[in-house]
């Protein structure tokens, strides 16, 4: 329901299919002990005429002056009527009545069902009665006044110290009013009368705004006659000569219960706003500390931590073992975990109800007990001891901590559907990696293998025949295929060790072209075929890079590029100095890329599929690692004109070595060293 | 009397080739299987040279020098794996001259063979050759000039130290903090960067291609070698 979010919270998991829109039930809740009779009551109706129904509480500025006792049967009350199957709500609001009707409108309720109103008997001369009320503007929808035994009404005495706070209440609103009055004498001389009902106004307003409404409506009922005693002529004496003074007094009286009045509004308003913020902020909270994704024992430790702040007791979070029973998880170990703290939390966990101590249910705990729901079943019980255990929750507390076990519920569920997800993609990947791995392993490793046991057993079994170029030609190939082998394995071997993290960049000054020298000589009896031009800046200044990967890059680049394109096409090797990284480019002239094949090239085991066999499809996937490990990123285009390239970054730290710096201390120390002997000293 | 090596290698296929190769070369092979009869054999028969397999089934490779160390200045080349450059440079720095990577080819280990030999005989009599060439490049080292082919290359004396001493190790492996040390004094050790930039400056004036080195060969990771003729 639109502009009730409290309802769901309330109410969703008991929320039942609604059987028709023909009939629904309002009951009115009150803090009175008749609500009980009134809720079975409801229960009674609805299921009798199978329909759906609220049970509503509005709270008003008169629900802040109950006793704790009244307020907390009141949630008492709530929670039974969505355990009895209502859609429990609790709307804040000024006139009871109103608030009524305005609900039932908006829910298309039929019935509502009231108490028989318990009134002190003054006050029904004062004004109409709430069921009064209802029946004058119920317009078409029923109103049903259920009775109740007198004797039952018993109004619960309010706690001590809540008297204690009245009386000083009065006492300062009397003490108030004297200093007025003792202000006012002092300035009677000097103000004129219609100042000295600003003084006392405002005397009123401060006392309206600080104290509560009695003290504050007896000062606005007591400063009329103290008024008239000492400052309206006649003097020291309630009598008042001129007949305009009377109507001075009917303002000034109405004004200060008008402003009492609304300042008690406005302070029920901002109490309101203040506990609406609270919870806000509570969830909020929660809720950041729930979306940072992280396994569940960590989330778990969180949640734990912050209702434990917010709560101020021991958290703890009981879920179902292997076998199904109910263990700590997180949070504190819970003392004297007795078989009765047991059975409640078992009870909560079975039925989805909350329990234990300052709930309606099993309350002969230490612990309140709530359900961790999720959207399909209830994944543990949430326990809170609160410190000391007599201090119980109040039932706004209460119902704040079951939103944020619903919320903890839903993030703990998520987690779970998370790392299943997680588990089986790995278990896919895995699937598949060890399957194209085995499949291009085994074809790569045999492809050498075949050419150099067959070479061998050429030459083993045509010793005598064949010539001396062939024979040579035939050694130079099982010479070339075990180098290849090699380059295979060290791949392989380089991709396990990246995947699995234990490469550790050993980064140092480096000179670029030493590096890219490197490679070209390893590579050499490959680029026997192919050209190579190369381009370095001559200021391009000194990387901060681990030189065996990035020589291992350059060697599967060029590799790369020798393998897919023809004989004696050229291989260019460019580097770019910019403002912030070195743009490296290792450009063929062979074939290029197929459409849409830049980015899956460098996945692992990806063999372009016109070029399949020719190796494990490992190579660039490694590039790719070496150069994201370095902060830099690899990619792949078509050349204009025909043909790959593959163009990678190094980003240049904000410290760089730059080759045309002067070396002052390297230099000072040439004088001595002029001295130098022979190669053989 | 033909050069002695002693190959002290567990595995016995790379023994095999080994010693196809290299009694063919002419040299007499000596072989152990582990480190222990290896440093036996050493003791016994006092080889010119060592070859160190690193991964030797009873002792690290590290303990074989370090004990060979004690007693005898024997070249030592060591066998190793590819990936563990940290380790060649240990080694190197524990006192091993060379280095070669499996797989290698039986050419390079002849070369590396040849040149450690060459160091450890004793000096030539007189005057040490006053003129050195390497390919196209010549070192007048009275004069203290460098040619390439006939033109005079100009060199600060910083890259002329650093020439002079790759020279003094023609053929062999010098590790970075080795070549810190003799060209700028043990202060420097640490600052690799500074020799690359050296090492980049001197071979654009020495090297036709600078990015393909004919003379000055960079070993990854390890330091450089100047080439052997």
């Amino acid at each position: 329901m639109p502009g009730h979010p409290e309802m769901s919270q309330v109410s969703s998991p008991l929320e039942e299919p609604i059987p028709s829109r023909a009939e629904c039930l309002l009951v009115c809740l009150s803090p009175n002990p008749l609500s009980e009779r009134l809720l079975h009551a409801g229960r009674r109706l609805a299921e009798s005429q199978a329909a759906r129904w609220f049970a509503l509480y509005v709270e008003t500025p008169a629900h802040d002056r109950l006793s704790p006792a009244e307020q907390e049967r009141v949630s008492q009350l709530l929670r039974q009527a969505a355990q009895l199957g209502a859609q429990a709500v609790r709307l804040p609001g000024l006139r009871i009545g109103d608030e009524i009707l305005a609900f039932a409108r908006e829910n298309q309720v039929t019935k509502i069902v009231v108490g028989k109103p318990y009134q002190r008997r003054w006050r029904r001369f004062l004004g109409a009665s709430l069921v009064d009320h209802l029946v004058w503007h119920c317009g078409p929808i029923d109103v049903y006044v259920i009775t109740g035994d007198e004797a039952q009404v018993s109004s619960i005495p309010p706690a001590v110290p809540r008297h204690r706070r009245l009386l000083w209440n009065y006492l300062i609103a009397l003490g108030g009013l004297s200093l007025c009055t003792i202000l006012a004498v002092v300035l009677f001389p000097y103000l004129a009368l219609t100042n000295l009902v600003m003084l006392y106004l405002l005397t009123l307003v401060v006392m309206a705004s600080t104290l509560d409404r009695g003290p504050s409506i007896l000062a606005a009922v007591l400063s009329v006659p103290i008024f008239t005693f000492f400052f309206v002529p006649t003097y020291y004496s309630f009598r008042i000569e001129n007949p305009e003074y009377t109507l001075t007094m009917l303002v000034m009286l109405v004004v200060s219960l008008l402003i009492s009045g609304l300042t008690a509004r406005i302070r029920h308003q901002a109490r309101v706003a203040r506990q609406q913020e609270r919870q806000t902020a509570a969830l909020y909270e929660m809720s950041q500390k729930l979306t940072a994704r992280s396994g569940l024992e960590e989330l778990l430790a969180r949640a734990v931590a912050q209702i434990s702040r917010t709560f101020e007791g021991k958290t703890a979070v009981l879920l179902p073992d292997s076998n199904g029973v109910l263990t700590l998880k997180a949070g504190d170990a819970i003392k004297d975990f007795d078989v009765t703290e047991k059975i409640v939390a078992g009870w909560v966990f079975r039925h989805g109800h909350l329990a234990g101590a300052g709930t309606g249910t099993l309350p002969k705990v230490k612990g309140v007990y709530l359900p961790l729901r999720a959207s399909e079943r209830i994944l543990g019980v949430l326990r809170l001891e609160t410190i000391p255990p007599e201090r119980f929750l109040e039932s706004e507390s209460l119902r704040l901590l079951e939103a944020i076990a619903n919320q903890l519920a839903l993030a703990m569920e998520r987690v779970e559907l998370f790392e299943q997800a997680q588990a089986t993609r790995l278990q896919m990947e895995a699937e598949r990696m060890r399957s194209t791995l085995l499949s291009s392993v085994s074809h790569d490793l045999r492809t050498p293998l075949t050419v150099i046991a067959g070479c061998a057993s050429s030459l083993l079994e045509g010793e005598t025949k064949m010539d001396y170029g062939t024979k040579k030609e035939l050694i130079q190939h099982i010479y070339d295929e075990a180098r290849r082998l090699d380059r295979l394995v060290h791949n392989l071997l380089d991709m396990t060790r990246l995947q699995s993290g234990q490469i550790k960049l050993n980064q140092e000054w480096h000179v670029l072209e030493e590096v890219v020298g490197c490679a070209l000589m390893a590579l050499e009896p490959q680029l026997r075929d192919h050209p190579i031009t190369l381009q370095f800046p001559p200021d391009l200044p000194l990387v901060n890079i681990d030189a065996m990967l990035l020589e291992r890059v350059f060697i599967n680049l060029l590799e790369n590029a020798v393998k897919y394109t023809p004989r004696d096409s050229p291989v260019s090797i460019t580097a770019h100095l910019k403002p912030d990284h070195i743009l490296v480019e290792v450009a063929d002239r062979g074939p290029g890329l197929a459409p849409g094949e830049e980015h899956k090239v460098f996945e692992k085991f990806y063999q372009s599929a016109s070029r399949r066999g020719q190796g494990a499809g490992l190579g660039l996937a490694i590039c790719q690692s070496i150069v994201e490990a370095h902060g830099g990123r690899i990619w792949a285009a078509n050349r204009e004109g025909g043909g790959a390239v593959f163009r990678f970054t190094l980003p240049l730290g904000i410290e760089t070595l730059n080759l045309e710096e002067p070396l002052p201390e390297i230099q000072a120390v040439l004088p001595t060293e002029t001295q130098t002997p022979g190669p053989r000293s | 009397m033909p050069p002695r090596l002693l190959l002290i290698e567990d595995d016995p296929k790379i023994r095999r080739f080994l010693r196809a190769s290299l009694t063919t070369q002419g040299y007499e092979l000596l072989e152990a299987e582990t480190g222990k009869e290896g440093l036996a054999q050493a003791a016994a028969q006092a080889p010119d040279l060592v070859l160190l397999d690193l991964g030797l089934p009873d002792m690290e490779g590290m303990e074989v020098i370090r004990k060979l160390r004690e007693w005898c200045a024997t070249p030592i080349i060591i066998l190793t794996a590819r990936g563990q450059e940290r380790d060649k440079v240990a080694h190197l720095d524990a006192g091993a001259d060379d280095y070669l990577t499996k797989p290698f080819g039986v050419a390079e280990l002849l070369a590396r063979i040849r040149v450690a030999l060459r160091r450890a005989a004793p000096l030539e009599e007189g005057k040490p050759n006053p003129i050195f060439t390497l390919g196209a490049l010549k070192v007048d080292f009275e004069r203290r000039l460098v040619f390439r082919g006939q033109e005079e290359v100009r060199l600060t004396p910083m890259e002329y130290k650093l020439l002079t001493v790759l020279i003094k190790h023609q053929g062999k492996v010098v590790t970075h903090r080795q070549l810190l040390k003799e060209v700028w004094g043990p202060a420097y050790i640490d600052q690799n960067h500074y020799l690359r930039i050296f090492v980049l400056n001197l071979r654009r004036k020495l090297e036709d291609d600078p990015t393909r080195p004919l003379y000055i060969i960079t070993e990854p990771g390890v330091g450089y070698r100047l080439r052997e003729e």
